[in-house]
């Protein structure tokens, strides 16, 4: 809980199943930027269950997920990140959804 | 009815509540009598580190046949002391057995590298396997995260320490009296039930003579604001399903919009939307709430997994009710937390009121305070209310416009700005409702509102303090913001109804205002509105538990 922080995780998986596994827990946790790329907008909490479940789907010795922090979602993390050609759906972060 | 004193006291008390209570009475029983738990970052990691000792394995030989041995996740109980603990780890050496603990973190930097409840917790597995006939005189704690193992001798020392705080469990569930919060202490900061607790809040409430410092001492520990967001379907024909670890809303064959599952906080079901039964069992199992409302936002009911563990406060709230003057009491101060609110939404934001109003607004409110029925106090807000309305006009910027407002009216709302009214009264007695329900309420007894077949009495006796802060506020910010216009209402009849565009402005709105962060008039920490609620239900959990004395509404500034 608390502040929400910034991550991309990219992940390299050697397996397909296991691929599918990984790829359907990221939907959980963020939005998809890239192939294997995701983006999450996390708590340490979130954080810390993302690594949890990860941890229990991957093979340590063959897979590798990489998690890189670009810090506090308010701060200036969009200027962190330069995008060439085709930009990603915007994340709206709205503080609900209404449909 | 069933009093507290006919609840059961244990027999056996679980080694890890013994840790809890050396920690922290409060925590304890917070935990244990009360049944709430929250998790945070640290709880998440300890049961991550914990996971491979957590499967059981390996077998136990009897006391007479210990040789070399490990197992794994051994539960064992000990009556005569009085415990019943699960063993992360038990190993055998020429014939004695040493009980190991796992902690997640690095071996604090104090004195014997251990802390008094970790080793209280190691020493009571120590004397459970002694009185099954196993020879232990020592274990050890293993740090995670340092990779070190802290040897602990159970000597006379320890075991009498022991031996005392299992007894002081007992005497603390046997009093049934919630133990007072830990003053200004650095362990709250990294306790996870730190804002269901308040242990800063109840300490201030409690000493009245610190009220009137300027800056109180009350350290902020419950999040600012919620991370989790809720879902309303309001649009007509729309379908909720589960897709993975998302949700999907589906008009037709049009997906019209989606969330993760484990960013929900709620979900809002308005008319017709549907929800399919993989989504909804999956929503029932995160223990996601479900509210139901008519089409035109009439709140019906909402569903939930398993039921809150709150039996005492229940039982508390039950008898509080039955009490009808302490009901009064609290009546009293729903009615003057609303009163005051209203006269100070006039204050902000109608230029012409006379001071003859305010007065009289401020007199009510002081009046409600020393009522002496509940017929009297309903006269009251009559007052005050009637007061109020008669001037709600000159809060809306309606000089040559579609809309205006005259009176209060409903069932149906006859104008527009009663249509908004309406719509947002039910939505925020859905908002009480669930936040009682999480805080181990019965939102159906109230002290103010009688109970009535289908009428959730408490979430509407909560929200009266937040009438015109919330939803008024909200109404009168959209029409003079112009976001609402003429094209969003439909006039049926006698009554006005909002278009589903307009019930969607109107719905952000309502968010919006709830997620703004305000400084809090009592505790001056920034929290939204929406943590407020939550903080309102607490306060009044600990009013029905007799640890503060009067029930302090919310009053804006």
């Amino acid at each position: 809980m608390g502040k929400l922080r910034v991550y991309i995780v990219s992940y390299d998986i050697s397996d397909s199943k296991r691929l599918y596994r990984v790829h359907k827990t990221m939907k959980g946790f963020g939005e998809p930027v890239h192939y294997s790329v995701f983006r999450c907008n996390l708590s340490d909490k979130d954080k810390i269950e993302l690594i949890a479940i990860l941890s229990e789907i991957i093979k340590h010795d063959e897979d590798r997920i990489m998690i890189i922090d670009l810090g506090f979602l308010d701060g200036y993390v969009d200027r962190r990140i330069s995008l060439i050609g085709v930009h990603p759906e915007e994340d709206n972060n709205e503080s609900a959804i209404i449909v | 009815m069933r009093k507290i004193s006919e609840f059961e006291m244990p027999d056996l008390i679980p080694a890890r509540m013994l840790n809890e209570f050396t920690y922290c009475p409060r925590l304890c029983y917070i935990e244990w009598v009360e049944g709430e738990f929250e998790d945070n970052a640290d709880t998440v990691d300890g049961r991550f580190q914990h996971r491979r000792v957590d499967q059981s394995q390996g077998v136990v030989p009897n006391p007479e046949e210990v040789a070399d041995f490990t197992a794994r996740s051994v539960d064992i109980s000990a009556h005569e002391i009085g415990i019943v603990c699960r063993l992360d780890l038990i190993e055998g050496k020429d014939g004695h057995v040493i009980p190991v603990e796992y902690k997640r973190g690095y071996v604090p930097k104090i004195e014997g590298g251990a802390y008094e409840s970790d080793k209280v917790q190691l020493c009571a597995q120590g004397l459970a396997l002694k009185e099954n006939g196993y020879e232990c005189n020592e274990g050890l704690i293993y740090f995670v995260k340092s990779k070190q193992k802290v040897q602990i001798t159970f000597n006379e020392l320890l075991v009498n320490r022991t031996k005392q705080l299992i007894n002081n469990l007992r005497l603390m569930i046997a009093s049934e009296k919630i133990p007072s919060p830990l003053v200004e202490s650095s362990r709250c900061v990294r306790c996870s039930l730190a804002g269901i607790c308040l242990p800063d809040e109840i300490n201030f409430l409690k000493n009245p003579e610190n009220r009137n410092e300027e800056i109180p001492q009350v350290r902020k520990f419950l999040p600012p604001r919620d991370d989790q967001i809720p879902l309303y379907v309001t649009g007509y024909g729309q379908t909720v399903r589960k897709k993975g670890e998302r949700l999907e809303v589906w008009s037709n064959r049009d997906k019209t919009g989606e969330v993760k599952i484990r960013e929900l906080s709620q979900i809002s079901l308005y008319g017709s939307a549907d929800i399919t039964s993989p989504a909804f069992t999956e929503i029932l199992q995160r223990n996601i709430p479900i509210n139901y409302f008519s089409y035109g936002g009439w709140f019906y009911g909402f569903s939930q997994g398993n039921s809150h563990k709150n039996v005492e406060l229940r039982i508390k709230q039950f008898a509080f009710a039955e009490d009808k003057k302490r009901s009064l009491k609290l009546a009293q101060m729903f009615v003057y937390g609303k009163i005051l609110n209203s006269r100070t939404i006039l204050r902000r934001n109608d230029g012409e009121v006379s001071d003859e109003i305010l007065k009289s607004l401020k007199k009510l409110a002081s009046d409600a305070k020393s009522s002496n029925s509940l017929q009297t106090l309903l006269g009251i807000e009559g007052g005050a209310a009637q007061i109020y309305f008669s001037r709600f006009n000159n809060l809306l910027k309606s000089d040559d416009s579609w809309y205006s407002f005259e009176n209060r009216n409903r069932r149906p709302p006859k104008d527009p700005v009663n249509t908004v009214l309406s719509y947002l009264y039910g939505v925020m007695v859905k908002e009480f409702f669930v936040t009682l329900n999480t805080t181990g309420f019965d939102p159906y007894l109230g002290f103010y509102h009688q109970p009535r077949y289908g009428r959730p009495a408490l979430a509407l006796d909560m929200m009266e303090e937040f009438r015109s802060i919330i939803a008024d506020s909200v109404t009168f910010t959209l029409f003079n913001n112009g976001e609402l216009s003429e094209r969003d209402f439909i006039s049926r009849g006698l009554g006005v109804t909002l278009t589903p565009t307009g019930k969607k402005a109107v719905l952000r709105g309502y968010e919006r205002r709830i997620s703004t962060e305000v400084k809090h008039p009592l505790f001056g920490y920034k929290v939204s509105y929406r943590r407020i609620f939550e903080v309102q239900a607490r306060l009044l959990s600990r009013v029905l538990h007799g640890e503060i004395d009067v029930y302090p509404p919310f009053l804006t500034r």
